[in-house]
C-alpha cells in the first residue's frame, strides 16, 4: 500500500484524531517518569540556580536581588578566583592527558594478550566500583604526613616532599588518584573498540611490511578515534568537576593548591553559606564546560574518522 | 425521667471521655543533635525520654548526625523548612544561626527560669545582644590533655595548672623522641592558643585582624611548634585534623593535645595509658583561657513552641544535667551539678578537676567573628604549608585575612 493510499483513507465523524501515532504515544508514556524525574531534579534546580546566582541568598535569610553583583565580584575582586580557574584547568588538561595516554596504551597492551584479557580488564575496572570518597579517604591514609607513600620515597631515595603538605605536589597526588580511580572505564571502552577492527586490515599491513608502531598510528587509532573522542569529551567534562578526591584528600589545601570550581562551589555555599555566590562559580563552571565541548566538537572533525 | 437521667449520665461519660482525649492529645517533638558515639547517642535518647517521663504528653524524636555534617545540614534543614522543633546550637556557631532561633527572655521571665543558676560564660555564649536563644547543658574551657605513662618515662614533671608556655615547650620537646612527638597541633588551635596568650585576632570593632603584629606573634609561635621546634606532626589540610590528632594521642603517637572537657566520654576506654590534664600554657600574663558550650533553642519555625520550651528546660534540668555529668559527656553548664562530673569523668584524670577550675576561673569569652566557620576553613588550608615549612606566619596570616573578607 502506499504512503497516498494511507493518507486518503478518511477519518469516521466522530473518530478523535490522532495527535501521534500509537507507539509514539507508549514511548511518551514510558518515558513520562525519566521526563519528570528530569525536569524536577534537573531543569528546575538548574534554572533555580540560575535565578539565585543574581541574588545574594546565605540559605538561613532570604534571598534578595543582587543583579551581576556575584559575577563581578568573581571576577574583579575575589583574590582566590583566577587561583580556583588555573587550578581546574591545570587539572582538567593533566588529567585527561594523562587518562587517554594512560588508558590507551592498558587497552592496547591487554588486546595483544593472547590470554588473561578478561583478568586484566576486571582490574583495572575494579576501582571504579569502589566509592571515590572512600577509596580518597583511604588515599590519605597513605598519603598522610609519615604515612605509607612517605615511607616509599625515602626508601627510594627519591628525596620528594610529603605530597599533601607541598602545594605543587599536592595536586600531583589528586590527579594520581583520580587516574587510578578512574581509568578503567576508558581501558574497557577502548579495550572494546580496538577488538572491533577488523583483522584483515592488520594482515594486509603486515604483509605490506607496517611494524606494530605503524599498524597502531595508520590503522587502529583512526578507526577507534570515535571512541577516543567519546572518551575525551566525557572525560574532560567529568575532570572539570573533580570534587570527591578534593574534599577527602585536600580541602582545597595546602594553602588553595587544590582548590577547584567545583570544590569552591561545595566550599562557599556549604560552609561559608554564599549561596548565590556559589551558584554564580557553578554557571561559570558550566559555561566553561559547554565551551569546551563546542571547542572538541569543532576539533574533531581534523582527527576523528567515522565510517560513513 | 429515667430516660432523661439515663441520657445525662451517658452523656456526661461522653463528655468526661472526650475531654480526656483533649487533655492527653500527644504532641510529637523532633529534636536534632550531633553525636560522636553510640554512647553519645544513648545519653541523648535517655534526656529525650526525660521528656516523656515528666510530661507524658510529649514525646521527643531524636534525630542524631555527626559534628561536623550536623553543621552542613543545619542552614540545608533550614532552607527547605524541615528545621526540627528543638534545635542543638554551639555557642561560637550562635551568631551564624540566631535567625533560626526563637527568643527566650520572655518565656524565662514568664516561667521565672533561674538563668543564675548556669555558669555565667556560657549563658553569654548562648546570647545575642543581651537576648538568650537557647539553654545550655555544657561549658568547657579547652585544656591540655596528657598521656602521664609518657610524661613519667621522660621524666618530665606533671604539669600544674599555670604552667607557661616556656615550660609547655620544654617538656615537648623533652617527649619527643622516638618517632613520636610531644604534642599533636591543629590549624584551629590557633584561636584557643591566640587568646589564652592574651593575643587579639579580632579588632575592637569585632572585625578578624589576623595581620596586626600580636596576632601575627601568636601564628608565629603556633606554627613554631611543627615548623621550628618540630615537636608536633605534620597535619595535612584535610577533613578533620582535630580527629586525626585524637587518634594520635589515643595510640600514643602524641603525648599531649589540646580538647574539652566534652571529649572524655570517649577518651578514657580507647587509650591504654594515664591520662592527666592541665591548663592551656599561659604567655607572659596569666592565662586567659576561651570556653564554648552547647544548648537547645526553638526553632522560629516550631509549631509546637510552648511544648519545645517545656522540653528543653527538661533536657537542661538538673537531673539530666547530672545525668549527662555521670556519663562524662559534658561538663554540666548548671553550676550545682558541675561537682559530678568532677566525681564521675573527671576522677581517673589526674588533675581533671584542677585543669577545669583553673581554666574557668581564667576564662574569658571566646571572639570570634560571624563568619567564623570560613575563617575556620581558612586555618585549615593555609596553616599545613607553614606547619611543613613552605610559607611563615606573615603571610599566612596575610592570606587567610585577604580571602576571609571575600
Amino acid at each position: 500500500m502506499s504512503q497516498s493510499a494511507v493518507a486518503e483513507i478518511p477519518l469516521q465523524p466522530g473518530q478523535p484524531r490522532r495527535f501521534l501515532m500509537p507507539e509514539t504515544q507508549t514511548a511518551m508514556l514510558f518515558l513520562l517518569p525519566s521526563f519528570l524525574g528530569f525536569m524536577i531534579f534537573m531543569a528546575l534546580p538548574i534554572l533555580a540556580s540560575l535565578a539565585l546566582s543574581f541574588t545574594n541568598w546565605q540559605l538561613i535569610s532570604t534571598p534578595s536581588f543582587v543583579g551581576f553583583q556575584n559575577y563581578i565580584k568573581l571576577f574583579t575582586v575575589d583574590p582566590a578566583f583566577y587561583t580556583i580557574l588555573r587550578n581546574t584547568l591545570f587539572f582538567a588538561v593533566e588529567y585527561l592527558a594523562l587518562n587517554i595516554a594512560v588508558s590507551l596504551t592498558l587497552a592496547v597492551w591487554i588486546s595483544s594478550l593472547k590470554r588473561g584479557k578478561a583478568i586484566f580488564r576486571v582490574i583495572f575496572f575494579l576501582p571504579t566500583f569502589t566509592p571515590t570518597i572512600a577509596a580518597s579517604v583511604v588515599w590519605l591514609l597513605i598519603f598522610t604526613p609519615d604515612g605509607l607513600a612517605d615511607a616509599v620515597i625515602r626508601a627510594l631515595g627519591l628525596g620528594l616532599p610529603n605530597f599533601l603538605l607541598n602545594p605543587t605536589w599536592a595536586m600531583q597526588a589528586i590527579i594520581l588518584v583520580t587516574l587510578w580511580a578512574n581509568v578503567g572505564y576508558n581501558v574497557v571502552m577502548f579495550n572494546a573498540a580496538l577488538d572491533l577492527v577488523p583483522k584483515h586490515y592488520l594482515e594486509a599491513a603486515t604483509i605490506d611490511g607496517a611494524n606494530a608502531w605503524q599498524q597502531f598510528w595508520r590503522i587502529r587509532l583512526p578507526l577507534i578515534s570515535p571512541t577516543v573522542f567519546f572518551a575525551t569529551v566525557m572525560t574532560a567534562i567529568t575532570s572539570l568537576q573533580v570534587f570527591d578526591e578534593i574534599f577527602a584528600m585536600t580541602r582545597g589545601g595546602p594553602g588553595s593548591a587544590t582548590a577547584t570550581l567545583g570544590f569552591a562551589i561545595y566550599q562557599k555555599g556549604f560552609t561559608n553559606f554564599q549561596m548565590g555566590y556559589a551558584s554564580a562559580l557553578a554557571w561559570v563552571m558550566f559555561v566553561m564546560i559547554m565551551a569546551l565541548t563546542i571547542l572538541q566538537f569543532h576539533m574533531q572533525r581534523k582527527w576523528v574518522h567515522y565510517d560513513d | 425521667m429515667k430516660v432523661l437521667k439515663k441520657t445525662l449520665l451517658l452523656a456526661a461519660i461522653g463528655g468526661s471521655l472526650l475531654a480526656t482525649t483533649a487533655s492527653a492529645e500527644q504532641v510529637n517533638l523532633t529534636w536534632q543533635m550531633w553525636t560522636g558515639s553510640d554512647a553519645d547517642t544513648k545519653g541523648w535518647q535517655h534526656l529525650a525520654d526525660m521528656v516523656t517521663t515528666k510530661y507524658p504528653d510529649i514525646k521527643v524524636t531524636l534525630t542524631t548526625t555527626g559534628w561536623v555534617d550536623y553543621w552542613t545540614r543545619l542552614p540545608v534543614l533550614a532552607a527547605s523548612g524541615q528545621l526540627a522543633d528543638i534545635v542543638s546550637m554551639q555557642s561560637l556557631r550562635m551568631p551564624n544561626f540566631v535567625s533560626l532561633l526563637e527568643p527566650l527572655n520572655e518565656r524565662i521571665a514568664a516561667d521565672k527560669f533561674d538563668v543564675g543558676a548556669f555558669t555565667p560564660s556560657i549563658i553569654g555564649g548562648m546570647s545575642v545582644d543581651k537576648q538568650l536563644y537557647g539553654l545550655p547543658y555544657d561549658v568547657g574551657p579547652w585544656v591540655i590533655y596528657y598521656n602521664q605513662d609518657a610524661l613519667e618515662a621522660a621524666g618530665v614533671p606533671l604539669p600544674k595548672p599555670g604552667w607557661t608556655l616556656a615550660e609547655f615547650t620544654d617538656a615537648a620537646k623533652k617527649l619527643t623522641k622516638d618517632g613520636k612527638y610531644g604534642f599533636g597541633i591543629t590549624p584551629t588551635n590557633y584561636s584557643v592558643l591566640a587568646a589564652a596568650w592574651g593575643d587579639k585576632y579580632v579588632n575592637d570593632a569585632g572585625e578578624l585582624d589576623l595581620t596586626n603584629p600580636s596576632a601575627v606573634a601568636a601564628a608565629d609561635r603556633v606554627i613554631g611548634f611543627a615548623a621550628k621546634d618540630k615537636v608536633a606532626p605534620l597535619v595535612p589540610s584535610s577533613a578533620d585534623a582535630g580527629t586525626v590528632i585524637q587518634g594520635r594521642f589515643y595510640s600514643g603517637n602524641v603525648a599531649m593535645y589540646i580538647d574539652g572537657p566534652w571529649s572524655i566520654i570517649g577518651m578514657k576506654d580507647k587509650v591504654k595509658f594515664k591520662i592527666g590534664s592541665t591548663s592551656l600554657p599561659r604567655g607572659d600574663g596569666e592565662l586567659t583561657a576561651v570556653t564554648a558550650g552547647s544548648g537547645f533553642g526553638i526553632a522560629t519555625t516550631s509549631k509546637n513552641k510552648d511544648a519545645a520550651w517545656k522540653a528543653i528546660q527538661v533536657l537542661t534540668s538538673p537531673e539530666a544535667l547530672q545525668y549527662l555529668a555521670e556519663q562524662g559527656r559534658a561538663l554540666p553548664a548548671r553550676t550545682a551539678s558541675q561537682p559530678s562530673w568532677y566525681k564521675v569523668a573527671a576522677k581517673d584524670i589526674t588533675n581533671g578537676g584542677e585543669a577545669i577550675d583553673y581554666s574557668l576561673a581564667h576564662s574569658v569569652p571566646y571572639v570570634i567573628t560571624n563568619n567564623w566557620a570560613a575563617v575556620e576553613n581558612l586555618f585549615n588550608q593555609y596553616f599545613p604549608p607553614a606547619f611543613g615549612g613552605s610559607a611563615d606566619a606573615k603571610q599566612t596570616m596575610e592570606s587567610i585575612q585577604s580571602l576571609a573578607q571575600q
